[in-house]
């Protein structure tokens, strides 16, 4: 009897929940464009331990990277400030398309999932997405299928995770942190590992690793939420701009130079 | 990548700028869960038969989702409702002190309820046959005791919340290991040093409170003569 209760009360209160939104009228939501520039800031979401896109520098306790440069220059553009939320990659997508971010600047490639809910702004790099092995291993591929048997690590929710998902017999193993991703390729528990190719560097002068395989990734762009053309416009312009004068060139020289 | 500090050095660091966000979240989510919590207890044991299915619900709702989750919900799809604290570190902070609350909530209420139904029926009508009213017994009578014997409980809900708030690190509050991840990332070479000072931090903190409320505390209890056991 009181389990029964129980049940109808859960299906009555989440059945009004849902019905609740239909019931009040519906407002136009003010352009994102015009939010962002009444608060006088930008919130934008990224995750950091990527080098050199976007790290914590330990040093003054702040956010530093190519990512965050580049953020600020379309801040600047713009006329606002920035304010950084930094939180996990899966997380960052739900986030702005929720709107408790108006912007995701970390390092993300522009894939046709992605552009299904959030919209990509002007691309302003392409990296390389690499497979990784200890120095002594003997492994050799020529494509991606050919790591079918062996036990390779992702970071969860990137394109690397996305690819390797759709090849079926990859031993797929998720990991939140990347750190922990070499710590296990260094221990053997991997055989290999599929990451964009300018974090090897940083890890490189830690373990003996090599790169045995090389794919040219998609492009890297910002993602805003649909809805806001003049938002996007603004945004395309700053990164156009800044390629105009140099000085988005100047960015990339001095953090992959 | 080598940066300038030595492995004291990123200790200091890592409890300067992580130590007083996971004491704030932990202190004020387990105050917050407290008083929900004993809410929740008081309205399972003693309100009119209906009312406690609220209780019992909110009970089954928390307890069965994961405090990651509820993170995930209130600081990244749900933010904006938060904005009213004033900043957006602000709004980050309440949506991760309210998922540990929330949490805590349903769990210190199943701690309460269970102090609650063992202190002895009899004190209840006792209190009552010398004309006290529900509300006096329960203030008075029943309650004093009831929280002295959830201290063990409480205790362990302390040890859970406070290494629980690691998860906040999820959404970008400066805890001790967002802090450590950092430290990680620009010492590579250092990753197991710096996770066992984390570990260590974490340990001095819990420690003390579980032994004096979870273990010295029910020493006293039996010589109040409260509890059963020997």
């Amino acid at each position: 009897m009181m389990s029964i209760l129980l049940v109808i009360g859960l299906v009555v209160g989440f059945g009004v929940g849902y019905m609740i939104p239909g019931l009040t009228p519906p407002v136009t939501p003010p352009d994102d464009y015009d939010v962002i520039t009444d608060r006088g800031t930008i919130i934008v979401g990224t995750n950091s331990g990527w080098p050199p896109f976007e790290m914590l520098n330990t040093t003054t306790d702040e956010l530093y990277g190519f990512d965050i440069d580049l953020a600020e220059l379309v801040a600047d553009y713009i006329g606002v400030t920035v304010e950084w939320v930094d939180m996990d990659f899966d997380a960052l997508i739900g986030a702005c398309q929720a709107g408790s971010i108006d912007m995701i600047a970390s390092a993300t490639f522009i894939t046709a999932a992605r552009c299904e809910v959030l919209q990509p702004l002007c691309w302003y790099i392409r990296t390389n997405e690499v497979v990784v092995v200890k120095a002594n291993s003997t492994l050799t591929i020529s494509s991606l299928d050919d790591l079918v048997g062996y036990t390779v690590g992702a970071q969860t929710g990137t394109t690397e995770d996305e690819e390797l998902s759709e090849i079926a017999g990859v031993d797929l193993v998720r990991y939140p942190l990347v750190e922990t991703m070499f710590q296990d390729l260094n221990a053997g528990a991997l055989d290999a590992v599929y990451v964009d190719e300018p974090i090897v560097a940083l890890y490189s002068t830690v373990y003996s690793i090599k790169i045995i395989f090389t794919v040219t990734a998609p492009p890297t762009a910002f993602y805003i939420r649909y809805g806001s053309d003049r938002l996007s416009a603004a945004i395309n312009s700053a990164i156009a701009e800044g390629f105009a004068d140099g000085s988005v060139d100047a960015l990339i020289a001095q953090w992959f130079g | 990548m080598q940066g300038p500090f030595g492995l004291f050095d990123i200790l200091v660091l890592i409890l300067i700028r992580g130590l007083p966000m996971t004491l704030a979240l932990t202190l004020l989510s387990l105050l917050v869960g407290f008083l929900v919590g004993l809410l929740l207890a008081l309205v399972r044991v003693y309100a009119p038969y209906g009312l406690n299915y609220i209780a019992i619900g909110y009970e089954k709702i928390f307890r069965g989702i994961p405090l990651l989750v509820l993170i995930f919900i209130f600081g990244a799809a749900l933010l904006r409702y938060f904005i009213w604290t004033g900043s957006l570190a602000n709004a980050l902070f309440f949506a991760a002190m309210l998922s540990l609350a929330l949490r805590s909530a349903a769990y210190q209420s199943e701690i309460f309820r269970g102090a609650i139904m063992s202190v002895d029926a009899g004190q209840m009508m006792a209190a009552k046959s010398i004309g006290m009213n529900t509300f006096q017994a329960t203030r008075n009578i029943i309650l004093p005791q009831a929280l002295r014997l959830s201290l063990p409980g409480w205790a362990n809900e302390y040890a859970v919340v406070i290494k629980d708030t690691s998860l906040a690190s999820a959404i970008g509050i400066s805890d001790l290991i967002y802090q450590a991840q950092a430290f990680t990332w620009d010492y590579p070479a250092q990753f197991l040093p710096i996770i066992l000072i984390v570990a260590i931090i974490y340990f001095v903190f819990t420690y003390p409170v579980t032994r004096y409320l979870g273990e010295s505390m029910t020493l006293k209890l039996r010589q109040l003569g409260l509890g059963g056991g020997r």
